[in-house]
This record gives structure tokens, sequence and C-alpha cells, in this order.
């Protein structure tokens, strides 16, 4: 059995993709090939040229990839980059597998999917690590399709591909395949701990109202009105905001909607709207009959949620030294900081790494949705960080 | 003060149970499990799970083992799993496991309250799932064909009501409207069966279906008729389609062990913004008449001057389907002539209607009608009855024993084991020597059903009968049925006697037809010969006999006696005083 895990990070804001993947992978020199490189790439990149790449580089090692709207570096925040995260040592066993979606959705494709864990050598903790197309769908049913095969023993932590905001397509890399509408996943087995953490740090706004319509990803109305016309009198944003989709998911990225749970609220983000029938629309469901809150947040208690979401990561160790992050942030949060103090949380980030167990490598990506479920059967989240630590 | 969350879980356990989506069970245990935070949730039924998720197939297998005893905790790989058991119905169970917190009195009070609401919901979903599908049933009877599943009557025309109303009077789409009959269903019916027939229906309708595009629609309207609805960007596609649809269903299927060939008429009706859907299925049905007239499987667009024709074709069958019983149908002659001495060798029965209103009719303006009502049986027999009458009679003046009869038997008739007794009746009763009678089928008729025409022929030559080949070479010219059938003559068509010495090619034509004959021992007729110079062209070629306006013009037997047999009886001796 082996001990040794290890993680590295390569990033590159080349504009040309051979030229930006050659610079990125001088970085991931190491030892012995890494088992898995996440590749997360700005949507202008040519993925199958990425893909290409990859495999001749690294030809032993599993690949998967995903489109985003915005990346994470060692470095700290950054746009239109490629950045690739490296795992790998004697410790870790990883397969991957990926499901082709449809119109209706990502259920299926996320089992299928998922089920590469039949083919992964267990190891002492093991997490599946799923990237899906974010603008395909409800999103509660990625999380459920991969529950269907990953069950109680394996928590999911993943996101949502993005597409710069452009809220048109993402696209997927599993290997040498490039994918739309498609779900693709990591399973990881490792020897060491694996630790998860996730925060959001918004709070609700408004009274508590009733969901009396939804269906999927459709919010049409909350206590028997347009959904549309109670949000935009709740939050009166400015004018244009009320009629051009662009401007309105802009304020909309700060304005979250949450939902009602257990022991905590869930975030859902809001996408969009339909001015005919006065509905939102959501990156995944906000269920008919739930309690409902509209939601908004600061840049601090954003932020702090950022410094709560890694140090739960790096606890739920036990104590053994991390040797890499993988952060999934949402893009609302990124919105929250704004480009010129974007940089604040992943400071933050790498601070608090640096007081806890000194600097290490981390990636990430800021997505359409995050996906965290270590207790009960949900674990679909929006407007939140969260966190794989290493060990 | 703020409403329990539990109720609103509850609502939304409730609002999980959508008719619409086939998978909501599945969607509800997944929102029992994530309302209370549990890992694991199951529904139970007679001791099997029917749907179960947060549990390994091994752990699964020790949910089941323990579900008698309901204890409040299982033991699984990653723990304790918490316990809660609640009743669905009297024999069915809601499982949800949870790990860490046990479930408090209000989250089990909660849960037995979504197990009632999931009995409620399975009951209302069954309801409402008996009752869509008996409304699916009943608008899937009322709008398609039971016996080929395509939209029917009411279906097509309101599909092209939806397409008319949509139309554009300057779009680029062309609207096109097929009408497709098969030829002689009915004789394929009466021949083969009624199961046949269906069959025949399923088969074209397939082919039909498989011939169009996904947007274009497909009905039967009745019978043997169907329709496609079909767009496109102009007006020679929907002309493409139908020479397609033609020869795929040309091609012969086997059917009851026996092949069976035939061929559709198609007409083409073009739809502009506007259009009544009748009138539009009607002007279809008019130029599927028009491609019937033109000689069968073949397709005619439809124009405005169909329409008057289509009134008189409703007239003439009308009138038709009476001419029979009223004595309107009249067997007319025409000489036969030996081309080696010149004599009178016998007579072709030829048929005749004597329209009460048009005079004398020629057999091409109502013979399909006639095939395809079936009356053609009876006016086969009517000629071939009073033919078989007069030559019996002209027989008995010496000279003329061997005076031969040509009568036309239709492919109904030659499909039909009925028709052999008929005949023998007709034979018997006229009393004429049946080795001068010769029936005339054309190759087509023989090909249609080679099995059964086949036991046919036989009985058929068990009476002493000859058979010939009309219009030989204009059909499938198949060496197969000279040989299998007792062929005595073949019959060269006059379009190729009309060509010779002016069309090569009809020489030649005539010339292996003649070869062919002398190879296999059959005599040879040229029919339509109207002048000396194709005498002696079909002369010198080696025909056996002519026929033709050269000889003499099909006549009533009244003039064929006064023409030919009085001028041949012996002369009455003449009576002298002493």
């Amino acid at each position: 059995m082996g001990t040794e895990s290890w993680v590295t990070v390569g990033a590159s804001t080349k504009p040309g993709s051979a030229e930006a993947l050659t610079e990125a992978l001088r970085a991931l020199e190491s030892p012995a090939p890494p088992k898995l490189v996440v590749a997360l790439v700005a949507p202008h990149f040519d993925l199958a040229t990425i893909a290409d790449g990859l495999y001749e580089a690294k030809p032993g090692t599993q690949v998967i990839g995903c489109t985003t709207s915005g990346e994470i570096s060692t470095a700290g925040a950054m746009a239109n980059a490629l950045v690739l995260w490296a795992l790998g040592g004697d410790a870790i066993r990883v397969t991957t597998g990926s499901g082709q979606g449809d119109d209706l959705g990502l259920r299926n494709a996320a089992t299928e999917a998922a089920h590469c864990l039949d083919q992964l050598e267990r190891r002492s903790n093991t997490v599946l690590m799923m990237l899906s197309d974010g603008l395909c769908g409800d999103q509660m049913e990625v999380v459920r399709g991969a529950y269907d095969v990953a069950a109680i023993d394996v928590p999911l932590v993943g996101g949502c591909a993005g597409d710069n905001l452009a809220m048109k397509h993402t696209r997927q890399i599993h290997g040498r395949q490039v994918l739309t509408q498609s779900v693709v996943v990591a399973a990881i087995s490792s020897e060491r701990p694996l630790g998860i953490g996730v925060s959001h740090g918004w709070t609700a706004a408004s009274e508590p109202m009733l969901v009396t319509g939804s269906k999927g990803n459709i919010l049409s109305s909350l206590e028997d009105k347009p959904a549309l016309d109670v949000y935009l009198d709740f939050f009166n944003p400015p004018e244009n905001a009320k009629t051009d989709q662009t401007t309105f998911a802009a304020f909309a990225a700060t304005h979250p909607i949450g939902i009602r749970r257990r022991d905590k609220i869930e975030m859902r983000h809001i996408t969009g709207f339909n001015l005919q029938t006065r509905e939102l629309i959501t990156i995944a469901e906000v269920p008919q009959g739930a309690l409902a809150f509209l939601a908004e947040g600061n840049f601090n208690s954003v932020l702090d949620a950022a410094g709560q979401s890694v140090q739960s990561a790096l606890a739920a160790l036990n104590g053994d030294k991390a040797v890499g992050l993988f952060l999934f942030d949402c893009v609302s949060r990124r919105a929250v900081f704004t480009e010129d103090r974007v940089h604040e949380e992943t400071d933050l980030i790498t601070s608090t790494c640096r007081n806890i167990c000194g600097n290490i490598p981390m990636a990430g990506f800021y997505t359409y949705g995050e996906i965290c479920r270590t207790k009960g059967a949900g674990g679909f989240h929006n407007q939140t960080l969260v966190t794989l630590a290493i060990g | 003060m703020e409403t329990s969350w539990s109720l609103h879980l509850l609502s939304e356990i409730l609002s999980a149970f959508s008719t619409e989506d086939p998978d909501n069970l599945r969607n509800v245990v997944n929102r029992v499990a994530e309302s209370v935070d549990a890992e694991v949730a199951a529904i139970l039924c007679e001791g099997q799970i029917t749907w179960c998720i947060g549990l390994s197939e091994t752990d699964q297998i020790q949910l089941l083992e323990q579900a008698k005893q309901q204890p409040s905790n299982i033991p699984i790989r990653s723990g304790d799993l918490h316990a809660c058991w609640a009743p669905i119905g009297s024999s069915d169970v809601l499982f949800v496991g949870r790990l860490g917190e046990r479930f408090d009195l209000e989250e089990r009070a909660l849960l037995r309250a979504m197990a009632r609401s999931i009995e409620l919901s399975m009951i209302m979903l069954l309801a409402v799932t008996s009752e869509r599908q008996a409304r699916n049933d009943a608008y899937q009877q009322a709008t398609h064909d039971a016996l080929t599943g395509l939209p029917n009557r009411r279906m097509v025309l309101d599909h092209l009501r939806a397409t008319i109303d949509h139309l554009v009077a300057d779009a680029a789409l062309v609207t096109a409207v097929l009408f497709i009959d098969i030829d002689r269903f009915k004789w394929i019916n009466d021949a083969h069966g009624h199961a046949a027939g269906d069959q025949l229906l399923i088969h074209i309708s397939r082919i039909l279906t498989d011939s169009v595009r996904h947007d274009d629609l497909v009905g039967r309207l009745s019978g043997d008729e169907f329709i496609v609805i079909t767009q496109s960007g102009d007006r020679h596609a929907a002309s493409q389609l139908a020479r397609r649809i033609i020869e795929t269903i040309r091609q012969p299927i086997k059917m009851f062990g026996s092949e069976l060939s035939h061929t559709v008429s198609i007409g083409i009706s073009f739809v502009q913004p506007g259009d009544d859907p009748s009138v539009v299925l009607e002007n279809a049905d008019m130029a599927m008449y028009r491609a019937k007239a033109l000689g069968r499987g073949r397709y005619a667009n439809f124009c405005s001057s169909m329409r008057v024709l289509a009134q008189q074709r409703l007239s003439l069958e009308e009138n038709l389907s009476h001419a029979a019983d009223n004595g309107e149908i009249r067997t007319y002659l025409q000489p036969l002539f030996r081309l080696s001495d010149n004599t009178l060798a016998g007579f072709e029965a030829l048929i005749r209607w004597q329209h009460p209103q048009h005079g004398i009719l020629l057999p091409g303006s109502f013979l399909n009608q006639a095939e395809d009502s079936g009356l053609i049986q009876e006016m086969d027999m009517i000629v071939f009855e009073t033919g078989c009458s007069a030559i019996a009679k002209w027989q008995q003046i010496p000279g003329l024993e061997h005076l031969r009869l040509s009568s036309n038997l239709s492919a109904h008739s030659l499909a039909d084991p009925r028709t052999k007794e008929r005949i023998k009746a007709i034979l018997e009763t006229t009393g004429i020597n049946s080795c001068n009678v010769y029936l005339e089928i054309t190759e087509t008729a023989l090909v249609e059903d080679i099995k059964s025409t086949a036991s046919n022929i036989i009985a058929l030559r068990n009476l002493n009968l000859r058979l010939a080949i009309d219009d030989f070479g204009t059909g499938y010219s198949s060496l197969l049925y000279l040989k299998r059938f007792p062929v005595a003559v073949l019959k060269i068509d006059r379009s190729f006697v009309n060509g010779l010495g002016l069309n090569p090619e009809d020489d030649v034509i005539a010339t292996t037809i003649i070869s062919l004959a002398r190879a296999l021992e059959l005599k040879v007729i040229a029919e339509g010969v109207e002048n000396e110079n194709q005498l002696d062209l079909i002369r010198e070629l080696g025909s056996d006999y002519g026929q033709g306006y050269l000889f003499g013009q099909p006549m009533s037997i009244g003039d064929t006696e006064r023409c030919f047999i009085s001028p041949r009886r012996p002369h009455p001796a003449v009576l002298t005083t002493p």
C-alpha cells in the first residue's frame, strides 16, 4: 500500500490553445506521471487541441475537464486561462467516466458516468469528483443520478461547467473526447484522508414565501404571484435589469434565492427570466411547496464563507497534512467580489492554508453550480464554495 | 408566525407526484431523503425493494433481511443507520435511514404523513393514468386506422386543415397531397382472401411510412386508399416521391406462399392557402383516376378539367353496374385470316357496351371501372357465351367446321377457380367444339399470381381449350410462363405491326417474337394489320395469321354473319322445272 500523494498545478494565460497547454504542462513536471489531470479551460480555447495534447503528453493519465467562467490556480483567481490540476502518488487510485445527457437532463448521464466507481480499486477514502454541463436541465438530477451509484459511502464533490456567463453552451472533456450536455467524473480513492468543506455566506433578505408554482428549473410563482414580479418588486433593481436578460443575470448573480432546509438554507442561482410568462429561471429546482427566501450577501459575509469552507476541508483531514486543494467556487461569488477584488478570496484561502499546513498548490474554477454531498441525499448548491482537500 | 417547515416539506413531496413524469416514484424517494437530510430512503413492497437510494447492493440485502423486524438501527459499513419505518397502505413500507442524528418526534410524524401522502398519490396517479390511457385509447381509435395504425380520414382532414391554415401565399414551401390507390385491390381480396388483402395494406402502409420524411403525414382514408401530405421546396419533389413509391410498391411480395405483383396509382394535388381540405382530397382523387386511366402504376397531377371527367366517370360507373342486367353488353366479332392461303380462320370476340345515351362504347372507356368493380367477370362470360353460340352455329356450315373463336379472359376471371365451371357449362350449352376455342389472356394477368393462375389454367386446359397470349411483347415477355403454361398462340401487339417497315426496332421485335414462337412450336397472330404493305411484311416474317381492319373491322354478330358467313354458305340447289 502506498502512502504518498501529491498535487501539482500548471496554468497559462497565453491565448493560443497549444502554447497555453505547453506552458501549463511545463509546471506539472513530476517524478512520476500523475494519476489524474483535471483541465479547467476558458471557453475560448480549442478543447480538442487541449484534450489531444494532454493525451500525447501524459498518455497513461486519466483526464477530465470542462469550460469555465474563470479559473483559480495557486497564483490566485484568473481569467481566460488554462489551469491543469494534477494528482498523483502511490496512495492514489483513479478511474474516470462520462455520460451523455440530452434535452431532458443529466440524471441518467450522471448515473452512467458514476459507474466508473465499479472499476475503482478502493482505498481508505473515496470521493467522486463531477463536472457537469451547467446549462442542461435541473442540476439536482446530477447529484441524484450519481448518488444512485455512489450511495452512502462515497461523497460527491463537483461543479457545473461555465462559458464566461454567455449562458449559451458549455463543454466537457473526458480523455480525448470533447462533450456537451454531459457529465464527466473522476472517482478518486486514497490511502490518505480526503477533506471536504462547503460554505456560502448568504443571508435571507425577505420574509419566507411559499413556492406555489415550479417545475424543474422554472420558478413560476411565489405566494401565488408571478415569481419575476415578486422578485423585481422586492429588490427594485435598475430599470434595464427589468427587461434586459444580461443586465438581469448580472444583478441576479448577487441576489439569489434560498430554500429552507432542515438545518440550513440551500442557495439557488437565478440565471434569467421569461418576460412573457413572468417566470424566473434557476440553475436547479426550487421545489413547489418549499419555503423560499430572497437572499443577499455582502463582500465580507461571502469572503468569510471562503475561509470557513477551506478550514472545514482541512479540518476533515484529521491532522493529516494537505498536499493540495481543489475549489469549486460559484461564479456569482466572483461577481460579489468584483474583478478588482476577486483576488482577496484566493488570498484568504492561501493564507488560511499557510496558517494550517503551509503553502500548498491549489486549482479550481468559477462554476454555474456546486456539488457537495457528504451527508443526507441531496447536495447541489449555488453561490457556494466547495473545497476538496487532498491529504 | 412562520409555518412549520415540515408542512412545507410534505407539500414538496406531494408536488413531486407529477402525472407527467414516469419516474415520479424515484423522484419522491429522493425528495423524502433530501427533506429530512437522510442518506437512505426506500419503498419496500411485499419483501422486495421497489426503489432505494443510498445503499449498495450488499446493504440493500441486509435491509431486506431486517425489514420484518423493523429495527430502529441498522448497522452498515458507514455506521449505524437510524431507521424510521412508515406504512404505505397495508403491505408496503417507506423506510428512511439517517447516519448521525436520530429522527425526532416531529420528523417521524412527518415521515408517516409522507408515507400516507405517497399512498394517496399512488392511488391518484393510478386513477389518472388509467383515465388518461382510456382517453388516449379513445382518441387513437377515433383518429387512427385499426389495421395499419395510420391516421384515418378524420385525422388526415384535421392535419390538412391545420396545414392549410398555416400556409403563406408566397412561401417557398410547396404542400402536396398524394392520393394513393392500390390497383385491382378487389381482385386481390377476391382471389386471395381478405387476410391477404389486409397483409398487403399493412405492407403498403409500411412502404409509404418509410418513403416519406418525418414531418410528412401518411394516412389511410378507407379500403385501399392512402394519403400522403408532404411539404417540400418545389413541385417536382412530389412527383419524385410518387415515382419512388410506385417503384418500391411494384416489387413483388411473398404472401401466403405465393408471389404477388401489384401496383398503385397516385394522384397529386397541390394545396393553396384557403383551400377546402375535402376539395383538395377530391382533386387528388380525380388525378388518381387519371393515372389509372393512363394505364395503372402511374401518377398524374390534378388539373381543373379532371373535374368534368370525374363527373362523367361517376355517371359511367353508375350505369355500368346495370349494363349486364339490362342486356347492354354486346359481343362484336373481328375476323382472323390464315395468311398461307388468305382464308377465314375464325373470329375474336370483343366486348362493346351499348350505352343508352352515348351509344356503342369501346372497352377503353369502361374496362378499368369494370375491373375495379369486379363486373368484368360477368362481362367476360357474356361475351364468351355469345361468341360461342354464334361460332357453334356457323361450325355447322360445311367448310366452316374448324372456325375458331378467340375470347378474352380478364385477370379476375383467370384467378377465379369458379371460371372453369362456368366455361364448361357454356361449352356444353352451346355445343361448340372446344378444340377451336382460344382464351386470350394478357401477360400481366399471367404473372400477377402465377401460383393460383397456374392451377386454373391447367383446369381450363383439361377442357381442351387453347391459350393465347394477347399483346405479347408489351408486358413482362417472360419465357417462364411460355414454358409453364399450355400456350398455343402468341399475338404480336398492334403497336409493333404499326411500326413495321418504319421503325427498325419494331421489325426486330416482331422478328424475334416469330422466331421464338417457331422454336416453341407456337402459332403467331399479327394484330392491327391495316394495309397491304403491313400484310406483305408480316407474311414475309412468317406470321401464321393476321387480324386487323384490312381483313375486317369488329362488327355485330348479325353484320358478321351477313359479311363473312352468308357468302360462304353453299348455294342452294337451283330447282328447275322438269
